[in-house]
């Protein structure tokens, strides 16, 4: 009955190379670092343009664990990221909620929907800082409209792609429209609402940077600005490190919100839910107990 | 449950008249300004406990005929009226079921059943107890806590009829509601639709194109043609009850069949 098996799927092309998935990424991983490292040692390349991984480590360790300066920029620019995320993101499901119950309204805001999609909305930043100043607050606002766009637009799509039968069998039990949008629109809406978050955050990481660059004294995006002037790359690459793994940190916080708030589009999380839901229930007349 | 062949039967009803329980009068349905007549001059009149099956190539109308019973359409001509009331919009005493089991893929099998009642207001524990009946009526028992992802077409249709009879409907519109199944599944399900039917004792108007399956199911087939869409003739099949898969051998039933296909041949 239950459809198991997508997680833990088995990997053929694993078992005909006799390695596990794993040890072929770290084989490749190592061949890149390798080749970068020899590149910089035998003077393909100077050192001075392309750090060696090795400066690179050693630069990372000498920010965040000996002299440990780089944390703070970090939490700076993750904070950035989180409330302009969550502003940008409440705004626009907001506004895409109000356009798909208002026609009136969707008509009314649309050409600013559309003004503000074509203009690249990074130019906003400087205006933005003439108008916030040079602490944090500017950076969450560029990050707030730099995802507000995809979410807004993801959210309204899912929100307008109603199935008409089921809207014609929600009009037959006489719901109405506040419950025609509680149980069908906004559920529905749920998984195009969560790949926009997945878009959305990485603009927010996007914007808070822009943000930095046009003029902060905080901040990851600061940190890598003032190593490329002083032309200390391993610092600025190290610097660059902590933003990708922010971003991965982001992305799989979105991953799993996606996973656990759409979870019925996630076969071993079903299994998991349907089996607790019957031991809750197990007390109900007519339940037959789990075999 | 015991049976109340009075209520299903055709025989019966000169010891017991059966009330009208929908009368259609001159219906008219126009769409696109004018350009488009769905529906022309429909007449006819259900009994209570009636199995009427509703039959007709593609864009007879027949589903805007169902529109209308159910109240989501209003008719551009004549009047539809159940139990001696004009239809003004959906009733409590109707209810619906599609082609497309309709399930929220977000609830499990007993919260979608569950739904009729959810929309009315707090589920009691008697309510959640009636659903788990009522999944044992429609042969689901043991599914109340899977999700719809976790089903075959077929079952999927059986949760949206256990909704259905949930919603407390005595007047069911099932729109091709086997439609997008195989053979074997539509049959088995046919049997037991009937099977159900003798239990809640509901009215049925049911929408097919499938000829066979209409004759199998009804007292009355009504037969629709296109362009304009128009209710040709009623068949009275006329064939005893309770009725099994076996009945599609016998002469009678096959003789039904020839003529419903008869009328339609003439028209397509």
């Amino acid at each position: 009955m239950s459809t198991q098996g997508t997680a833990a799927s088995t990997d053929r092309s694993s078992v005909q190379v006799g390695f596990p998935h794993w040890a072929q990424h770290l084989l490749v991983f190592a061949i890149f670092i390798t080749i970068w490292e020899m590149s910089v040692q035998f003077n393909w390349v100077s050192a001075l343009i392309l750090p060696s991984p090795f400066a690179v480590v050693v630069a990372w360790w000498d920010l965040a664990i000996t002299r440990g300066i780089i944390w703070g920029h970090f939490f700076t620019t993750l904070t950035e990221v989180l409330v302009g995320f969550i502003v940008g993101a409440t705004f626009g499901i907001g506004v895409a909620i109000l356009s798909a119950i208002n026609l009136t309204f969707r008509r009314l805001v649309s050409p600013y929907m559309v003004a503000l999609q074509v203009t690249p909305r990074i130019a906003i930043a400087p205006i933005i800082v003439a108008w916030l100043g040079f602490g944090m607050e500017p950076k969450m606002a560029i990050a707030a409209i730099i995802c507000f766009f995809p979410m807004f637009i993801n959210a309204l799509t899912g929100l307008m792609q109603v199935d008409h039968e089921n809207l014609e069998m929600f009009e037959s039990m006489r719901a109405s429209k506040w419950q025609i949008f509680r149980h069908l629109q906004l559920p529905g809406a749920l998984p195009v609402i969560m790949a926009g978050f997945k878009t959305g955050i990485s603009l927010a990481l996007i914007g808070a940077i822009v943000g930095e660059f046009v003029s902060a004294s905080e901040g990851i995006g600061v940190l890598i600005q003032r190593f490329s002037f002083q032309l200390l790359l391993p610092e600025a690459f190290a610097s660059l490190i902590m933003l990708t793994a922010m971003g991965l940190f982001l992305y799989g916080l979105a991953t799993f919100a996606d996973r656990h708030i759409v979870f019925w589009r996630h076969a071993d999380l079903v299994d998991k839910i349907s089996r607790r839901m019957r031991a809750k229930n197990a007390g109900l007349a007519g339940i037959k107990p789990q075999e | 449950m015991t049976v109340a062949p009075e209520l299903v039967t055709k025989p019966a009803s000169a010891a017991y008249p059966r009330e009208t329980i929908i009368a259609a009068e001159d219906l008219g349905m126009v769409f696109e300004a004018g350009s488009v007549i769905a529906l022309e001059d429909v007449k006819f009149e259900i009994k209570r406990g009636d199995f009427i099956s509703l039959i007709g190539p593609s864009g007879c109308g027949k589903s805007t005929l169902l529109r209308i019973v159910a109240g989501l359409l209003t008719p551009t001509g004549g009047t539809l009226s159940v139990k001696g009331e004009q239809v003004k919009g959906p009733r409590p005493d109707i209810g619906m079921m599609f082609q497309k089991p309709t399930l929220l893929p977000w609830k499990s099998v007993m919260d979608n059943v569950m739904l009729p009642k959810t929309l009315g207001g707090r589920v009691s524990k008697a309510d959640k107890e009636e659903a788990v009946a009522l999944l044992q009526l429609v042969g689901l028992e043991g599914f109340e806590f899977s999700f719809p992802g976790q089903l075959s077409g077929g079952m999927q249709q059986r949760v949206a009829l256990a909704r259905l009879l949930n919603t407390g409907a005595e007047i069911l519109l099932l729109d091709e509601p086997f439609g997008a199944l195989d053979e074997f599944t539509r049959e088995r399900l046919n049997v037991e639709l009937l099977r159900i039917q003798r239990e809640v004792k509901a009215t049925i108007l049911f929408v097919t194109h499938n000829i066979q399956e209409a004759v199998f199911l009804a007292d009355d087939v009504f037969v629709m043609t296109p362009r304009p869409g128009r209710l040709t003739q009623i068949v009275d099949v006329g064939l005893p009850r309770p009725r099994d898969i076996e009945m599609t051998k016998d002469a009678d039933f096959n003789q039904r069949v020839f003529e419903v296909r008869d009328i339609l041949g003439g028209t397509i």
